[in-house]
């Protein structure tokens, strides 16, 4: 039973062509023996070598002067120990075994160094107090010469996120029996204390609201729920599934945890921070791209090089060159404030904003932090930084900007051209027999003038007024100042004759609605290259553009490629119409033996369905950043992920929503003891919906939802009293509304929807009274609370016979909010809230609105607290 | 639930029952406290990060415990406010002797423009104060004038974001009220802790983000009272909703929560999640409380300007952040508009216009905390962004001339709460242009601030990608003691 459960999760080995690289992927079936030292903290028995944890330590407080500059302060470089023993003007530095006469310690403990208020922690002190004591020993005898910079040792390569990604074995702990459903719950029972294991199954009514909001960020409607109870087959919950994978909502909610990495936004930041009206279709490939199950690999390779992928433009546009061109909209999502301010800090600001998404999204690394230096934790040199600037820089160059304006792609086509030709000459036609009317009009108008005037002074006023303005003599120019009423022009025609000038007026109607059947010309919000155009890009000295030092040339992560050949990225592909450096980045990035990519998705989608990733800081799987918890299990995953499941997203949803470890109960008292954080998963705890996700929820079970998918974003607006709002009218999903940076809807924006400043790869979830103001009073929720009640009144209708009909409406709001029925104890609260609502509303003790029957009115009370609910705002 | 000065400051056995920061950290700013905060051993922070507005004690006996910042968007002109210069007067019409950095060139000049305003000392102190002040001359003894403020750039943003962010030109950080209410909390469970009163004409420049909590948690984000109602989003139900419906509503509420929470009990999340409900209820009733200004008297009414149709508008927000101190509101700043202090063109008409607006109720609610005992307990900062240059900015007519922007040099002030009043602190040059002498930077007057509230800017820290990040940002920042009491 459990081996058959296995085999359906588990799709057999079958090794996928990787999308870009012909790569064969070899190092699947590589068992590590050992993960001892993830964390990279201090072990007590270890003995402190140089490499180990002096350098970090140097590193982090001392390098920027001593040691990453062509010339270190004080002639003091730290970056060997014998040069620290050798020292700099102010004598030696070092002095092995002799803590208290090595200068290095002392100034540090004086506080002098480093100066600033970045201090070396007392902890630290010790380290290199206890380092010195047993002699400044190094791990290896030290190199003759070091290259400038600070270079990568391999102690940094020996990082739990850069080693390369192997598959643990996975353990067999005993005694689950059935509790182990996947190799997942295998690794999390493994790492349990004895006595500890996971929570039993959460009732099938509480998986499957759970499945639906997690997968589709909807709820099941009654009826649904009510389907999957009564199916009684093994396989039930597996179908249930799948059949949500397969639904197109799947791609609006999780496209959405995209979006929010990707920084998606349709507007331009800045002060103006004006609106990208074409960024729409980023987010629409986006929900694509994840309802077609694209390989995750290939994915984001159309992020970063669809313009390369897509080739150059023979004839029109095909559907295919559209959708990756689409695709690098992730690499304009950045806040590019040169819409409306295009100056040079505005314009590295969108190319530092650009990689510090990329960074963070695809990487787990703080690529920023490498900016202005190098990193001081992580092994990024500042010219890594610059390196892969480079790469960009054929399309995003700081020097030959191009605006978002200027970046668009248009995509009319030559049948669209001709048509819109053929409509034009319609219009000219029309205007043509305008021009005509309006010189006969004219014509007539002066004669009528004329006629005003005896000869000979009609003769002469004719002549002046018909000569060319240049033409005229002194005397005529005289003559026609004096009569200013012959200076008749098309403008000032109706003061003559108005009858006209309605007419002519009809011809321009005419031509707009003529013009207005042009076909109309739409966009892509795309990143392009300019042909041609391969700058050079150098090193910022301190990330100042006004500093510019030597070159660097394009490049991977020096710390992502052992061999460091692989760090290279060419100049120029002469086989592509572009440079092919991202393209080139995008092979490095998608492939297994790139140990984050898969670790940093992985770590992603288990973060979105847990409610905190495997490593607690997705965006950052660096030294700052938090260990693995459960480093095996993220291994095999990625592992897995990178190989079987063929990079699909939605085989690794399915086999973790599969996994006991998601299917098991919010309550398990027994391990409150044993696992009072729940940091070994030993229960699944409940999660708030997102802002998104609460604001749809309502306008579905109200029955108001649209189900229109895609195009053009809603506005969001201003009421009366300057609160920013969702227009009433305006009932698709959230994802389509606009994301205007400057105007945050204010209901998403009290429940903690991201405010894009760059991009957002972590949120934030509080609980304030601003929230329950929202929902006690805001006009959306009155709104639908009232929608519910109405649509319950249309479904159960009052019978004069039935002196229980209010409680049965209630009841089924109940239903429809919650997609269960009310248990014993709730039908009793609701029960005397009713008769407790007819007593008020009877004796008139409470107003009701206009329109609205007392009984319309208690049913819209219970209905709003309904949308207040736990279960509402929470999903078990 | 109106608190009284005496019981807003903690005692020490209160710090160290309380302490949030531990004994260690508390002994450490016991010292601190005597011997200045740059003897401040390094990195001593705490990196343990909360999620709630609870009360939190300081980590050392504070001086204030409320701030009320009056923010002065454009730059007011010190050398004709606050900032007296004899040779500038002496001199007027002739030539600036330096460097001057311009941020509008094309109508640059170096014409020195001597203040057309006259200056006198005012109050016991002798403060020199400008006429166009009135108001501000009668409370100067209980002020603290810093002549010598810096930001070392010209730029309204710039200098903006460094005030509130800590960095110049860096937006989107945790701003000082943010801080200071992740610091300390809330003191009263009835309204928000950190309240932003918003001009009738919109926000400031930067929006929102003057009272961003940046990386910090949403909920220690200034909480905007607008300038017109609803002064709070949301706050009231519609009418038919009002009292009892809703009270009848929120106690059905409360039944299902409860049952909901006995079969999943122990979840911390759901016990805050239904308190917000009845915090929101009790703010319906509070907040529209605190904001309800016909309860002073018709002589507080006076006092704020109320009766002037000029004054009116500042007034009612200078008079409801008193009310809000009043009842535990731990930060409460006040913001203009666009740039009112912004006189580059017709200083002569435009600078004596905000001055009526503002000074009548900017002095009126130090003179009204004070004579309810609050001011000792009450930070009052007032103060713009920049100064002003002492050259002439032309507009073809002299008689429209105006200044430029100076970030160099300019004035704001402090009062209550710890400040030594009836004191000037700093100068600038003869002219007025640069800051010479104890030169204050937003860093200084951060600290400062922090201080004053019982907290080392340094060790009041969020991690952010596991490093601790701080106001100050690790730029060097001094507290000025000699504007202490």
């Amino acid at each position: 039973m459990m081996k058959l459960a296995l085999q359906r999760v588990w799709r057999p080995l079958r090794v996928r062509e990787p999308f870009l690289v012909g790569l064969a992927l070899s190092a699947g079936l590589l068992a590590i023996g050992s993960v001892a030292g993830w964390a990279g903290e201090l072990a007590e028995a270890e003995p402190l070598t140089f490499e180990r944890q002096i350098r970090p330590i140097l590193r982090a407080y001392c390098w920027d002067c001593h040691g990453a500059t062509a010339e270190p302060k004080g002639g003091l470089d730290l970056r060997l120990v014998r040069w620290a023993i050798r020292g700099g003007e102010s004598g030696p530095a070092l002095v092995p075994g002799d803590p208290d006469q090595s200068l290095l310690l002392r100034r540090i403990r004086d506080g002098e160094m480093p100066p600033g208020n970045h201090k070396v922690t007392a902890g630290e002190q010790q380290i290199l107090e206890q380092w010195i004591r047993a002699g400044a020993p190094t791990a290896r005898p030290e190199p003759e010469e070091l290259p400038p910079g600070i270079g990568i040792a391999p102690e940094d390569r020996d990082f739990w996120s850069f080693r390369p990604i192997r598959r643990p074995p996975v353990p067999l702990p005993p005694m689950h029996g059935d509790r182990i459903r996947t190799p997942i719950d295998a690794f999390l029972l493994a790492d349990m204390p004895e006595g500890l294991s996971f929570a039993p199954d959460a009732d099938k009514q509480v998986l499957v609201r759970r499945v639906y909001l997690d997968l589709l960020g909807l709820p099941p409607t009654y009826e649904q729920v009510e389907e999957f109870l009564r199916d009684s087959s093994p396989d039930a919950y597996e179908r249930l599934v799948d059949r949500l994978l397969a639904s197109p909502h799947y791609g609006e909610r999780w496209g959405r945890h995209w979006l929010d990495v990707a920084g998606y936004a349709d507007s331009e930041g800045g002060a103006a921070d004006a609106p990208r009206p074409w960024a729409y279709r980023y987010r629409d490939y986006v929900i694509r791209s994840l309802n077609e199950d694209k390989p995750f690999d290939q994915f984001v390779a159309e992020q970063l090089a669809g313009d390369e992928l897509a080739g150059a433009k023979v004839g029109e546009w095909t559907d295919r060159q559209i959708e990756l061109l689409s695709a690098t909209g992730f690499l304009r999502m950045a806040p590019d404030a040169t819409a409306s301010d295009d100056s040079p800090e505005n314009r590295y600001q969108a190319l530092a904003d650009t990689l510090r998404i990329v960074g963070s999204s695809l990487l787990g690394v703080t690529l920023h932090c490498a900016q202005c230096h190098d990193h001081r934790y992580d092994p990024i040199p500042q010219s890594d930084y610059y390196g892969l600037a480079a790469v960009f820089a054929p399309a995003l160059d700081p020097q030959a900007w191009r605006r978002p304006s200027e970046r668009l792609v248009s995509l009319y086509t030559e049948a669209d051209r001709r048509e819109a030709q053929r409509i034009e000459d319609e219009a000219q036609a029309v205007l043509q027999e305008k021009q005509q009317k309006l010189d006969q009009f004219l014509t007539e108008a002066l004669e009528k003038e004329l006629a005003k005037y005896d000869e000979p002074l009609r003769g002469m006023l004719r002549e002046a007024v018909t000569t060319p303005a240049d033409k005229r003599s002194d005397e005529q120019k005289q003559l026609l100042a004096s009569h200013p009423n012959l200076n008749i022009t098309p403008g000032v025609l109706y003061q003559y004759n108005q009858a006209a000038a309605d007419e002519l007026k009809k011809y321009d109607a005419k031509v707009a609605e003529i013009r207005a059947k042009k076909p109309a010309e739409m966009f892509v919000r795309a990143l392009v290259e300019s042909p041609g155009h391969l700058p050079v890009t150098r090193r910022l000295h301190r990330g100042d553009y006004r500093q510019p030092q030597e070159e660097i040339a394009p490049g991977f992560l020096q710390v992502l490629c052992p061999d460091a050949a692989d760090a290279v990225i060419p100049l120029d592909d002469p086989q592509l119409p572009t440079s092919g450096r991202r393209l080139e980045l995008a092979r490095r990035i998608c492939r297994l033996d790139n140990p984050l990519t898969a670790r940093v998705i992985v770590n992603r989608v288990w973060m979105h369905h847990f409610g905190r990733g495997l490593v607690a800081t997705p965006d950052d799987f660096g030294r700052l950043g938090s260990p693995p918890t459960h480093p095996a299990l993220l291994d095999w995953l990625a592992h897995w992920f990178g190989t079987e499941a063929e990079w699909s997203l939605k085989r690794l949803h399915r086999l973790i929503l599969l996994s006991t470890v998601y299917r098991q109960a919010s309550q398990h008292p027994d391990a409150l003891r044993l696992d009072p954080d729940n940091r070994y998963y030993s229960r699944k705890p409940i999660w708030r919906l997102e802002a998104e996700w609460i604001r749809d929820r309502m306008l579905f079970v109200s029955g108001t939802l649209a189900p229109q998918m895609y195009g053009p974003p809603a506005e969001v607006a201003e009421d009366e009293t300057g609160k920013v709002i969702v227009p009433a009218n305006e009932r698709r999903r959230t994802i389509y509304l606009q994301v205007r940076r400057s105007r945050p809807v204010a209901f998403l924006q009290t429940f903690d929807a991201p405010g894009m400043e760059v991009n957002c790869p972590k949120r934030e979830y509080s609980t304030s009274p601003m929230q329950a103001l929202a929902l006690l009073n805001d006009q959306f929720v009155l709104e639908q609370a009232r929608r519910l009640a109405l649509r319950v009144e249309r479904e159960i209708p009052a019978d004069g016979n039935d002196n229980e009909f209010l409680y049965r409406r209630a009841v089924r709001a109940w239903e429809l909010a919650l997609a269960r029925r009310p248990d014993q104890r709730e039908k009793k609260i609701l029960s005397d809230f009713l008769k407790e609502q007819q007593q008020l509303y009877d004796n008139g003790g409470a107003p009701l609105p206009d329109q609205i029957s007392a009984e319309t009115q208690i049913l819209t009370n219970v209905c709003q607290v309904l949308l207040s609910l736990p279960e509402f705002l929470y999903v078990d | 639930m109106i608190r009284s000065a005496a019981n807003r400051l903690l005692t020490r056995r209160q710090l160290l029952a309380e302490g949030a920061f531990g004994v260690g950290g508390i002994a450490l700013a016991w010292l601190l406290s005597r011997e200045e905060a740059r003897a401040v051993p390094p990195a001593v922070v705490n990196l343990q990060v909360h999620r709630d507005l609870k009360a939190r004690p300081p980590q050392f006996a504070p001086r204030a415990n409320a701030v009320i910042s009056l923010f002065q968007h454009g730059g007011p002109s010190h050398v004709d406010l606050l900032d007296p210069k004899p040779e500038l007067s002496k001199r007027d019409g002739t030539e600036y002797p330096g460097e001057i950095t311009y941020s509008f060139i094309n109508r640059a000049s170096k014409r020195l423009f001597g203040s057309p305003w006259k200056f006198a000392p005012r109050g016991e102190c002798g403060t020199q104060v400008s006429e166009l002040l009135p108001h501000l001359s009668q409370v100067v003894d209980d002020i603290c004038v810093i002549r010598s403020m810096h930001t070392g750039a010209n730029g309204h943003e710039v200098s903006i974001r460094y005030f509130h962010g800590g960095i110049p030109g860096v937006l989107g950080r945790p701003t000082l009220g943010a801080w200071v209410v992740y610091a300390l909390g809330a003191e009263t469970d009835e309204l928000p802790a950190y309240v932003v009163l918003s001009d009738p004409g919109g926000h400031p420049v930067d929006g929102a983000s003057n009272w961003s909590c940046g990386f910090l948690p949403a909920m220690f984000q200034g909480t905007v009272v607008r300038a017109k109602e609803p002064r709070i989003f949301n706050l009231d139900p519609p009418a038919h909703l009002r009292g009892e419906v809703q009270g009848r509503n929120l106690a059905l509420l409360r039944d299902l929560y409860d049952h909901y929470l006995e079969q999943h009990p122990g979840e911390a999340e759901l016990e805050a999640r239904i308190a917000s409900f009845e915090l929101a209820a009790a703010m319906q009733v509070r907040a529209r409380e605190a904001l309800d200004i016909q309860q002073e008297t018709e002589a507080t009414h006076r006092l704020y300007g109320l009766d002037n149709p000029e004054t009116r508008e500042y007034g009612t927000r200078c008079l409801i952040a008193r009310r809000l101190v009043e009842r535990g509101v731990r930060f409460v700043q006040i913001f203009h508009s666009g740039q009112p202090w912004d006189n580059h063109h017709d200083i002569r008409n435009s600078l004596p216009a905000i001055c009526r607006r503002t000074d009548q109720p900017v002095a009126a609610l130090v003179k009204d905390l004070k004579q309810r005992g609050l001011l000792d307990t009450t930070l009052v900062h007032w103060g713009g962004e920049i100064g002003r240059l002492p050259v002439v900015e032309n507009h073809g007519d002299p008689a429209k001339c105006g200044r430029d922007h100076n970030g160099q040099g300019f004035s704001v002030w402090l009062a209550g709460g710890g400040i030594r009043g009836g004191i000037t602190y700093g100068e600038t040059d003869e002219f007025g242009h640069r800051a010479v002498v104890d030169v204050v930077t937003p860093n200084d007057f951060q600290a400062t601030v922090l201080h004053l509230l019982g907290i080392d800017h340094q060790r009041l820290v969020f991690p952010v990608n596991g490093q601790p990040q701080a106001i100050t940002a690790g730029r060097p920042a001094r507290i000025l003691s000699p504007i202490l009491t």
